[in-house]
């Protein structure tokens, strides 16, 4: 076996330090058991359910869960740097809109294909992500949380005064027909096996972070972070990267919806309702776990095309209420509550309540 | 030139009245640590109420201010005292969700009770201005702006002498040791957030009287407004808050003088950042603290 190349910080940070590839290997499958395999398992059997789903379910059904599948991965994205790094980003829609118009751009102007206009996105997303985390990284609470809504408010407005390259406030359309298209549109069945992809990458690339030397060193930022630098973790670059790994998601979702939408505006891609949805889906499930945010994503998504299709003009006031009502009630997160609760067998909900209370 | 220092008028009177847009915006933060998402909501609460008492009533709306502020410092106690209480202590984005969820709240309902028609409260005055020199001063953003300029000023003279200013101060500073000292601090709480709602009431019916005011896009606007300005000037810092208003209202009217389209937007974000990065304690001075103790 031929020795192991010296890691770079980061690989050692991602890998686990002075363990070969194959010593790794061995532990993972020597450790492996049904107790601790069957959320994977379980992971891998919703996925094949949803594949054979899509054969059997109408297509506004399809349309629906496609919107559940982007918001999981959303969902995700946002609890990589928001619930386990604990910085509250209130800016990720400006990585969503800048991969949504990379694409488009790449695809109108350059006539490149989408596969191409893809990782350029994503390339795009992890730079501004990089340009801006290193000085952002630096705030905490409250004023990162501003500066990041800045950083998003001010993509837009560039996005939108740069009306040679990207149409401005008209909007820019992708082609999609005849021989104008770059790459033939995917079609409602195309996108719903898009976005379940993404969705199940996301989940993936969070539950592997959650569980490697990186994800303990970005809880160990969360929980302190002064004593994490004192133990040796180099702050900054976990912030980074974990800022960069959520960006490269989120871009990866924004290139997707730009090219399912065909034809969209500033005011769509650059929507500060988008980094709201998330954020309120991770608090939402119960930040800092996999499966928090996928129960958040699935049910608040769920919820609101409930209330959208039953209770017409009403929807935004109950949505708005539903949300003071469950950050009251279960201000740690609804899957926090109920997986304490079980291990405690403690289920008052007042006693909930009282946590948190001045 | 004359359209110059025309920019520069026009910034000011704007400027005066954005910085009590902000006010009570920066009070909340600097006081109890939470950003209120509802600030802007709010503001239109208020500026709905002037214009139901305008239209009903004929009431001018600079005399309807007392009954604005009482009810939204009454709507503020009863929100800050019922829920934001409840979760003051739990992680910052909670705080930020709560109140986004009530300023949905809020923003619906009163799109249900009014449509999201533009809405401007018609007086006399208001559209009528006179001239120096080149320069033309409406009469009603001047007598706003200096409205907004007096209540900066009362409110910073009741924070620093009196008792309930000293309350909210110490509460702010250090509540664990406030509360040792026999302050209430679920009542201080409240009473502060009852300060900044009728605050932004007002300034939303200053808001309705100079312009118009609709439910879905004036909100968003004004609470980005408050964030810039709070970050300018200070939190917690009155007259912070106040200069940092009057920085952002000559900034945006020269700005849109010299550069085209929404380029404006983009400078004002570009200004926040930096500030943020280099000076999070403000333009002016420091903050009513720096350090903050968390019981």
């Amino acid at each position: 076996m031929r020795p192991e190349p010296r890691p770079g910080p980061i690989a050692a940070i991602l890998r686990g330090r002075g363990r070969t590839r194959r010593a790794l290997l061995g532990d993972w499958i020597r450790v492996r058991t049904l107790a601790n395999s069957w959320p994977a398992l379980a992971g891998l059997a919703a996925f094949a359910a949803m594949l054979g789903l899509q054969q059997l379910i109408a297509p506004g059904t399809q349309r629906l869960l496609t919107a559940v599948f982007l918001f999981v991965a959303l969902a995700q994205a946002w609890n990589i740097i928001g619930g386990y790094t604990g910085y509250a980003s209130f800016g990720q829609v400006a990585f969503f809109g800048l991969g949504a118009y990379t694409v488009a751009v790449l695809m109108n102007n350059y006539h490149v294909s989408f596969w191409m206009a893809l990782p350029a996105a994503v390339l795009v997303g992890v730079l501004f992500a990089v340009v801006i985390g290193v000085p952002l990284l630096r705030l905490r609470g409250h004023y990162f949380a501003i500066a990041t809504l800045g950083a998003a408010e001010g993509a837009r407005e560039v996005i939108n005064n740069m009306t040679s390259v990207t149409g401005g406030g008209g909007g820019i359309t992708i082609p999609t027909f005849g021989d104008q298209a770059p790459t033939p549109y995917f079609g409602k069945p195309g996108f719903y096996l898009a976005f379940l992809v993404l969705a199940a990458l996301s989940v993936v690339v969070a539950a592997s972070l959650a569980r490697s030397r990186f994800g303990y060193a970005m809880v160990a930022v969360h929980e302190d972070e002064d004593a994490a630098g004192a133990v040796g973790i180099n702050t900054t670059v976990v912030k980074v990267v974990a800022f960069g790994v959520s960006a490269a998601i989120v871009a990866c979702a924004g290139a997707f919806y730009a090219f399912q939408q065909i034809e969209f505006y500033p005011t769509d891609v650059f929507d500060a309702s988008f980094t709201v949805l998330m954020v309120i889906m991770v608090v939402i499930g119960g930040s800092g776990s996999v499966v928090g945010p996928l129960v958040g994503a699935v049910g608040l998504e769920l919820l609101s095309q409930f209330l959208r299709v039953n209770l017409g003009s009403f929807n935004q006031l109950i949505f708005g209420a539903v949300i003071v009502l469950v950050v009251v009630f279960f201000p740690q997160g609804v899957v926090s509550y109920l997986r304490d609760a079980w291990r405690t067998r403690h289920f008052s909900v007042l006693d909930n309540v009282r946590r948190y209370r001045l | 030139m004359a359209q110059f220092l025309q920019a520069a008028a026009y910034g000011v009177v704007q400027g005066g009245l954005l910085g009590l847009v902000a006010v009570g915006f920066s009070l909340v933060w600097g006081i109890m640590n939470v950003v209120n998402f509802s600030h802007g909501a709010l503001a239109v609460m208020g500026a709905y109420i002037a214009w139901l008492l305008n239209i009903r009533f004929g009431l001018d709306p600079f005399l309807a201010i007392p009954i604005v502020a009482a009810a939204l410092f009454a709507f503020g106690y009863v929100v800050q005292r019922s829920l934001i209480n409840l979760v003051i202590n739990a992680p910052i984005f909670l705080t930020l969700l709560l109140t986004f969820g009530l300023s949905l709240v809020i923003l619906n309902g009163l799109q249900l009770l009014f449509t999201a028609d533009d809405r401007t409260i018609d007086t006399s005055y208001a559209s009528q201005s006179f001239a120096v020199g080149a320069v033309n001063v409406p009469y009603g953003r001047l007598a706003a702006c200096f409205l907004a300029v007096a209540i900066t000023v009362a409110l910073a003279l009741m924070m620093g002498r009196t008792r309930l200013g000293h309350a909210i101060g110490a509460t702010g500073m250090d509540r664990g040791a406030a509360r040792l000292m026999g302050i209430r601090a679920r009542h201080i709480y409240a009473v502060t957030f009852g300060i900044a709602a009728a605050l932004s009431g007002v300034a939303g019916t200053m808001i309705a009287t100079v312009g118009s005011f609709n439910p879905t896009t004036t909100p968003g606007q004004l609470t980005l407004d408050a964030f810039v300005i709070s970050v300018l000037g200070g939190l917690g810092n009155m007259y912070g808050a106040l200069v940092g208003g009057l920085v952002l209202g000559i900034a945006e009217s020269i700005g849109g003088l010299l550069l085209t389209g929404t380029w404006v937007n983009a400078i004002a974000m570009a200004v926040l950042i930096v500030t943020l990065i280099i000076r999070p304690s403000g333009l002016i001075g420091k903050a009513l603290y720096s350090g903050r103790v968390e019981v």
